[in-house]
């Protein structure tokens, strides 16, 4: 037979409690619904706790004089299924279901915990809450995010300290979320870093890296062209002073951008920047680094008056005693890796500049000649254009380097 | 009784120098308004000073309390306000009470029993109250009273009604007066209330209840000398509805053009200067010279508190204390407000 | 024998009473009847005259609580229900908090606020206001939490100068208990944190730091190491706390049981991003009650504000963040 739990009222708004003052039935007694059958006492009235249907008291937990709190069990009615049904009461049953609300103001604490000023009773005072959707928006992890590609705020500021920055930490595997590197995984790197040799970077060497870290973020392309250098070194040889290798290039560069200015153009945002004037960088390997002095205006002077300038240039790099005037306002640089043997090769723009012009070492090799139609001995190098995509394509680069090497073929025109 | 107030020489003439001390003040600020001397708004009581000077001179300074209203600053000097005060607080002085925290009427002395008036009409009502309260508690009620004002535009505000029926059931010895000057800013008393005298409130309160003439200055004095006495005796609270007509606008920016003319031209649009001025000549408790003379020796009281207060410092923002509590309790000054479980 | 938040409350009143003068008790039906929430049983009989019935005026208590303030006094007001002080907020916020900055003359009063919900309580017996009092200039927000804290801030309370708005939870009235009230206590103006951790903080206040506690502790099971921060004071706001423990999470939900809008949480994350940016592994978040009245029915109710549940759910998207 089904159970119907007699529970302390709500006597009132702000009733948190009330005493039984008489229990006015036994075990056995059959009540009526409605009918009054414990007294309680509030602070403000005595009042009757009523049953909500008819039933035989199966049991009385209550006991005179004691004060329960607003849903307690205070006793038990047998009911019949009809009789719950025609009422519609909720039997222990059901109620077991969805959890008591009572608060059994009798129940002892648990031992408090050291650490809180405060013991939380186990027993809950409320219906444990649905599995309800919380009502925060949710939180999902960027794409994007493996690597070094999101840097937390907290990250950043651990990577400000340190002086990192996020090509530093590409060796770093992330653990956090989506493979996010955390601060954890940086400070177990960099301890595992500890057990190594290391030096501090010269300030030279950080110049550089941080130029071309700059640099790098941008689409860049390099394409090559091999050229016959034969008559440049014969130029060369029947010249005094004798204009260095890199200086041809350089004049021969310029003359190809004065006719397709538009190549050295620089991206800003929707904007392209077009040159003011050709002033070209050469690239000086230094000590532990590279300094690119500018060459002014390399369009409008013939090549033998460049020399001078070009040299004091070069002697003043090696010298270190560049100034800071001397490296600025360039639209492009010229680099002869050549003189280190190297026949091939991809240099990297400044960060300012959209190309940058190599030269990879001659090589004595066989060329087919039309003319006698036979392969003829010839020194010939590969010339390199690398170029922020964004600005120029294959084609643009193509033609500016084809014209550079037509120069190059005449160097009294230099 | 009446007669004998009336007859009081000392006590008339005193009434009569805050009326004169008043509204000679209040001209000089409506013409410093006018000239642009003051930020903010200038507000008169023009027409309310045989009121409110008969209320502040019923009072005792240093034992009852007093919450003037806006258009009090006859009760104000009555109840020993200086009128420094009065032109340092309109003129931003940072010697003045209020340091230019607040302006013009907003200002007080709350420790001297003068708690600054709130633009919240009526929440003067339940403070003095509570002033009074706390004497009783403090064994120290016993001959004390205190009063405020209002108009008829704060008996519609339900803080009236709280703070009222608040002194009213502590029975506290307070008075309340309503300067009924027909005009809450704009609107008149029919759209104000739809009983037919404000004073019929009293006894649905459950207090003593007084109609009094405000343009009369004989009237004032003895109704309001005598609500005043009666909640001195321990006679629960006393509402005092005096009937005027505001003879200003709201404020100086305001030229009251909606008054319409009947009602300047009645009864209740006289002046309360003019009327006592006769009343007191009449009644041989004054002589037209004394008069004058009174005029002369309270315009350059005036002036002076004018001059004083404009060439004081004005607040300095860069050297303002910004901090609205009066305890440090930020986590920085942890250790200052502690104090030992008992 | 235990001591629950109530009685904390109410021997708080009974301590101030008997060792100052000054104190005296207005409110409604808090004299012989001892209040709504017995938060002052057996006080009038045991202080003749110190505590008194007040009329259902809301305004006016304040009012005379500031009036008698001026003259000397500590009042402690007793609001039947937080909900009800919208009818005071004229004299608090404008009388009472206003009242040192433009005169000088500081007002302690002591406005206490039953506050907060409990099943069927509805939309006008449940709500919390301490974000709405915080906002305004001149006034001191208390929030404890614990029983020891009820009965110490509350004395702390009273002692400051400055008028107090303290909110006392209803639901931890009777559910709160402690075997005694501690003697070591924190001064008002610093947050505690009553639960170590390393991966996420939760800043809560009042019983939203025991929903905390009770979310930290299930995520406990999984591995989660939950620092929870009881603000104690909403305002000053201790953020000190707040950063430190951040600084040490990089990780924060702030949970309130008032409305989502601005208020406490809002504070507190805008406070977190604005000074301690550089601290944080993953945006800040809020969880507050919805953005509707309090329900009545109870299945609505426990719905309507943060819940364990609820809790554990935004922490576990914090930190899968």
């Amino acid at each position: 037979m089904p159970t119907v739990p007699i529970l302390m009222p709500q006597l009132g708004e702000s009733i948190a409690e009330a005493t039984v003052i008489r229990l006015g039935f036994k075990v056995g007694d059959t009540v009526r619904a409605d009918q009054e059958i414990i007294e309680v006492e509030t602070n403000k009235a005595v009042m009757g706790v009523t049953t909500l249907c008819d039933g035989v008291i199966a049991e009385i937990r209550a006991k005179e004089g004691v004060s329960y709190s607003v849903g307690s069990l205070l006793g038990l009615l047998e009911v019949t299924e009809e009789e719950v049904a025609r009422t519609g009461v909720d039997t222990l049953e059901s109620a077991n279901e969805n959890r008591s609300q009572a608060n059994e103001s009798e129940k002892t604490n648990p031992q408090a915990e050291a650490n809180l000023h405060f013991a939380l009773d186990e027993s809950d005072a409320y219906e444990e809450a649905p599995a309800i959707e919380p009502n925060v928006k949710g939180l999902p992890v960027p794409t994007g995010t493996m690597g070094a590609h999101y840097i937390s705020p907290r990250m950043r500021a651990r990577m400000n300290d340190l002086g990192l920055r996020e090509a530093d930490i590409s060796a770093v595997a992330g653990t956090g979320a989506g493979g996010r590197v955390t601060v954890t995984d940086l400070e177990r790197f960099l301890d595992y870093l500890e057990a190594w040799p290391s030096v501090s970077a010269s300030p030279m060497r950080l110049a550089v890296a941080d130029a071309m870290r700059r640099s790098w973020t941008r689409p860049l392309a390099t394409v090559g062209l091999p050229t016959l250098l034969d008559r440049v070194l014969e130029h060369r040889r029947s010249h005094t002073p004798k204009p260095g290798l890199t200086l041809y290039l350089l004049r021969a560069f310029a003359l190809a951008l004065t006719e397709n200015p538009a190549t050295a153009g620089y991206l800003i945002g929707d904007k392209i920047v077009h040159p003011r004037s050709f002033d070209i960088g050469v690239a000086v390997q230094v000590e532990d680094g590279v300094l690119v002095p500018v060459v002014r205006m390399v369009d409008q002077k013939p090549l033998r008056e460049l020399i001078a300038e070009y040299d004091d240039l070069v002697d003043r790099s090696r010298r270190r005693r560049l100034s800071e005037a001397d490296c600025k306002g360039g639209i492009a640089t010229v680099t002869n890796f050549g003189t280190f043997g190297l026949t091939t090769g991809t240099p990297i723009p400044l960060p300012n500049e959209t190309l940058i012009l190599g030269l990879g070492a001659g090589v004595k090799k066989p060329v087919w000649s039309n003319q006698t139609e036979t392969f003829l001995p010839a020194t010939t190098a590969d010339i390199f254009l690398t170029f922020d995509h964004r600005v120029v394509d294959g084609g643009g680069a193509g033609i500016l380097l084809q014209r550079v090497s037509q120069l190059l073929q005449q160097p009294e025109l230099l | 009784m009446t007669d004998d107030v009336v007859k009081n020489r000392k006590f008339m003439r005193s009434i009569f120098h805050s009326m004169l001390r008043a509204r000679l003040l209040e001209n000089k600020l409506s013409s410093l308004y006018k000239a642009g001397k003051i930020v903010g708004g200038v507000y008169l009581g023009k027409g309310q000073e045989a009121v409110s000077a008969t209320l502040g001179t019923c009072l005792i300074p240093g034992q009852d309390f007093f919450a003037p209203l806006i258009r009090d600053q006859a009760g104000r000097t009555a109840f020993g306000e200086p009128l420094i005060d009065c032109t340092r607080t309109y003129l931003g002085s940072a010697s003045g009470p209020m340091r230019g925290r607040d302006g013009n009427i907003h200002r007080g002395r709350p420790t001297m029993g003068m708690p600054a008036m709130i633009s919240h009409l009526g929440a003067q009502v339940p403070v003095i109250a509570g002033m009074l309260f706390a004497k009783r508690l403090q064994g120290t009620l016993a001959g004390r009273v205190g009063a405020t004002c209002v108009g008829d535009g704060a008996t519609s505000t339900g803080a009236f009604h709280e703070g009222l029926n608040l002194a009213a059931v502590e029975k506290l010895p307070m008075v309340v007066i309503v300067a009924n000057n027909q005009f809450a800013y704009s609107t008149p008393n029919t759209r104000q209330f739809a009983c037919h005298d404000l004073v019929e409130k009293a006894r649905g309160y459950g207090i003593g209840g007084f109609a009094v003439d405000g343009t009369d200055l004989f009237a004032c004095a003895s109704v309001i000398t005598e609500a005043v006495q009666r909640a001195r005796e321990g006679r629960g609270p006393q509402l005092v509805v005096a009937h005027l007509l505001r003879l200003s606008g709201h404020g100086e920016h305001d030229d009251g053009s909606y008054v319409p003319r009947e009602n300047r031209e009645d009864h209740y649009g006289r002046d309360c200067i003019d009327i006592a001025t006769r009343q007191l000549i009449d009644h041989g408790l004054a002589t037209e010279e004394e008069i004058q003379s009174w005029h002369q020796q309270f315009a350059d009281e005036v002036q002076r508190a004018v001059a004083q207060a404009q060439q004081e410092a004005v607040p300095d923002p860069y050297r303002e204390d910004w901090s609205a509590l009066s305890s440090s309790v930020s986590p920085a000054h942890q250790h200052s407000n502690q104090k030992e479980p008992s | 024998m235990s001591v629950t938040y109530i009685d904390a409350i109410r021997e708080a009143q009974e301590t101030l009473l008997r060792e100052d003068p000054r104190v005296f008790l207005y409110g409604q039906d808090i004299a012989t009847f001892g209040g709504a929430f017995k938060a002052t049983k057996g006080l009038a009989e045991a202080f003749p005259n110190r505590v008194f019935d007040s009329p259902i005026s809301e305004d006016a208590m304040i009012g005379l609580a500031v009036g008698a303030a001026i003259e000397g006094m500590r009042p402690i007001v007793e609001m039947q229900f937080a909900d009800f002080s919208s009818i005071a907020f004229n004299q608090i916020v404008n009388q009472a908090a206003t009242h040192f900055y433009r005169t000088g003359v500081p007002i302690p009063i002591t406005v206490r606020l039953p506050s907060g919900g409990t099943p069927g309580s509805g939309p006008f017996h449940s709500q919390s206001m301490e974000g709405i009092y915080a906002q305004y200039p001149g006034l001191v927000v208390l929030t404890p939490a614990s029983v020891s804290d009820a009965y110490h801030m509350l004395i702390d309370a009273v002692a400051l100068d400055d008028p107090v708005i303290f909110c006392e939870h209803k639901f931890l009235y009777r559910w709160l208990k402690a075997k005694s009230i501690q003697n070591d206590h924190l001064p008002i103006g610093q947050a505690r944190i009553v639960r170590p951790g390393k991966h996420a903080t939760v800043v809560a206040y009042s019983a939203m730091v025991h929903e905390a506690v009770r979310a930290a502790e299930r995520l406990h099971e999984d591995g989660w190491e939950i620092e929870v921060v009881d603000l104690r004071s909403v305002k000053p706001l201790d953020m000190d706390t707040v950063l430190a423990s951040v600084a040490r999470t990089g990780r924060l939900l702030a949970v309130g049981e008032a409305f989502p809008w601005g208020g406490v949480t809002a504070e507190v994350v805008a406070r977190t991003v604005s000074e301690g940016f550089h601290l944080l592994d993953a945006p800040p978040q809020r969880l507050n009650s919805r953005d509707t009245p309090v329900p009545y029915h109870p299945k609505l109710w426990a719905a309507h504000r943060p819940t364990p549940e609820s809790i554990q759910e935004a922490l576990r998207k914090l930190l899968n963040f």
